[in-house]
């Protein structure tokens, strides 16, 4: 099939530095390429997308495969295009290809906010699509550090910066009544300032829809925000100050709406994630 | 005139935008005498505008006609084209809904049509003659194809007119560029889209 042998001629991309030396992939739902859609023979102007497939399962029924591979795909391009509609930012949609079970979006150039942070790259939902010099600060840390270049300072922003934006940009989701269902710093994106695009270029793109799905519970939305909060603790240290600004921007994002989530996460932190089911 | 390559489908797009066309009534009924003339007669009405004629006017970018070229392929390599050829499914995936004959009415050639893009789908592109015989206008580079876009009849088709993103913008080319991103991206979802 065509989309089959696009993949073939794509680059897989590696998720997270130690993928240099392990094999890329260390995720088992899926791969992550680096591909060209529109070849012009009359320009070099070439502008990648990345493709995301969802290979088949051998473990699974085929056609039960075939319709799970394909729904997945559906929810998430839904999911992207009714977030862009709403104004959060995240990446644009290239293609879909819901039998193959492959999505392509935008190239984003820039680096996760768990590795801006210096939270590591062994996130496994890792999809930061760095060049090869970004890469180098990041595995050889342990190296001559003296040398290397701050990449808050890189990147052109401050961390309060980027709380407060990882704030208003949630805020605009649960706005529009999505729900991530995997909010990491992993799957955060900060675009870099020169592969910025448009006269005011949106700097944190939020990525990997794969979970996301719609609901206006606010239930939903704590959990949402709770899932964030663990997901800070576990990676990145002295997180409670970044927290409060993510919430700090959140709540003035969502205006009067936010003292009935602040109640109910306060509930979530007590019980955790998943609501008791008994009595 | 540029022409693309896919080569995973095995197949070229040529893509040339015209300004200043001044026989689009023409090409119009060219186009509907080869729809309905049958026979070998037909066939050769057929083979001689057998391309996509979109009205650039509703074109946002490039890229926004490529994503509808590559749905069209897409669909072809599958099997699965909802319409008769590759070239009219490229007017309906540029249409965000389901309705053929919409689509061709609003993203094919009319009669005020003056700026027009033209898609050729082939193994071997060769015809640039035979697409600059049929429209009778200035061949353009691509860029002018923003002083031609009609942005409110963009939003209005698209629905956008109430959507957060681009309400809150005050600044004319974040709200374009905004435009132009969702307009790509449901072109590109079309096959999934309810």
């Amino acid at each position: 099939m065509a989309t089959a042998s696009l993949i073939a001629d794509s680059t897989q991309i590696a998720q997270g530095a130690e993928a240099v030396s392990d094999p890329p992939s260390r995720n088992t739902t899926r791969k992550v390429y680096k591909a060209y859609i529109h070849t012009s023979f009359d320009s070099d102007a070439k502008v990648p997308i990345l493709l995301k497939h969802r290979f088949k399962k051998q473990y699974r029924h085929p056609s039960l495969d075939a319709n799970l591979t394909r729904a997945r795909v559906a929810g998430e391009a839904r999911a992207l295009l009714r977030c862009l509609r709403s104004g959060v930012s995240v990446p644009g949609i290239r293609m879909v290809d819901a039998t193959e079970g492959v999505l392509g979006v935008e190239w984003i150039e820039g680096k996760s906010v768990r590795m801006l942070l210096g939270g590591g790259a062994e996130g496994e939902e890792e999809q930061v699509s760095d060049s090869e010099e970004f890469f180098d600060d990041t595995t050889d840390a342990g190296g001559e550090s003296v040398s290397h270049v701050d990449p808050l300072d890189e990147y052109q922003v401050t961390i309060d910066e980027i709380m407060g934006l990882i704030g208003s940009e949630i805020a605009k989701m649960h706005k529009a009544d999505i729900i991530h269902g995997d909010l990491t710093t992993s799957n955060m994106i900060i675009r870099h300032p020169f592969a910025a695009k448009g006269p005011s270029p949106t700097k944190l793109v939020l990525i990997d829809f794969g979970l996301a799905y719609t609901s206006t519970l606010v239930e939903d939305k704590a959990v949402d925000l709770y899932v964030l909060e663990r997901a800070f603790a576990s990676t990145h240290p002295d997180s409670e100050p970044m927290l409060f600004a993510v919430l700090e921007a959140y709540k003035k994002g969502m205006y009067k709406d936010w003292t009935t989530v602040e109640r109910r996460l306060q509930d979530v932190r007590l019980r955790g994630r998943k609501r008791s089911m008994v009595g | 005139m540029e022409v693309y390559d896919y080569p995973h489908f095995n197949l070229q797009a040529a893509i040339c935008l015209f300004t200043d066309v001044k026989n689009g009534p023409e090409i119009r009924k060219r186009i509907i005498e080869a729809a309905t003339c049958q026979g070998e007669e037909g066939e050769a009405l057929r083979d001689a505008v057998n391309f996509a004629f979109v009205d650039a006017r509703l074109i946002t970018s490039i890229l926004h006609l490529q994503t509808a070229v590559f749905y069209a392929l897409l669909t072809q390599s599958q099997g699965c084209l909802r319409t008769k050829t590759v070239h009219s499914e490229i007017l309906w995936a540029l249409n965000p809904s389901n309705n053929i004959s919409e689509a061709i009415r609003r993203y094919g050639i009319s009669d005020s049509t003056t700026s027009l893009l033209v898609i050729e789908i082939s193994v071997l592109p060769s015809h640039h003659d035979k697409i600059k015989a049929i429209v009778d206008g200035t061949v353009s580079p691509f860029p002018r194809l923003s002083e031609i876009t009609d942005w409110a009849t963009i939003k209005k088709y698209h629905k956008l007119n109430g959507e957060l993103a681009i309400q809150h913008l005050r600044d004319v080319a974040t709200a374009h560029a905004m435009i132009d991103e969702i307009v790509v991206s449901t072109v590109a979802t079309k096959s999934v889209s309810q």
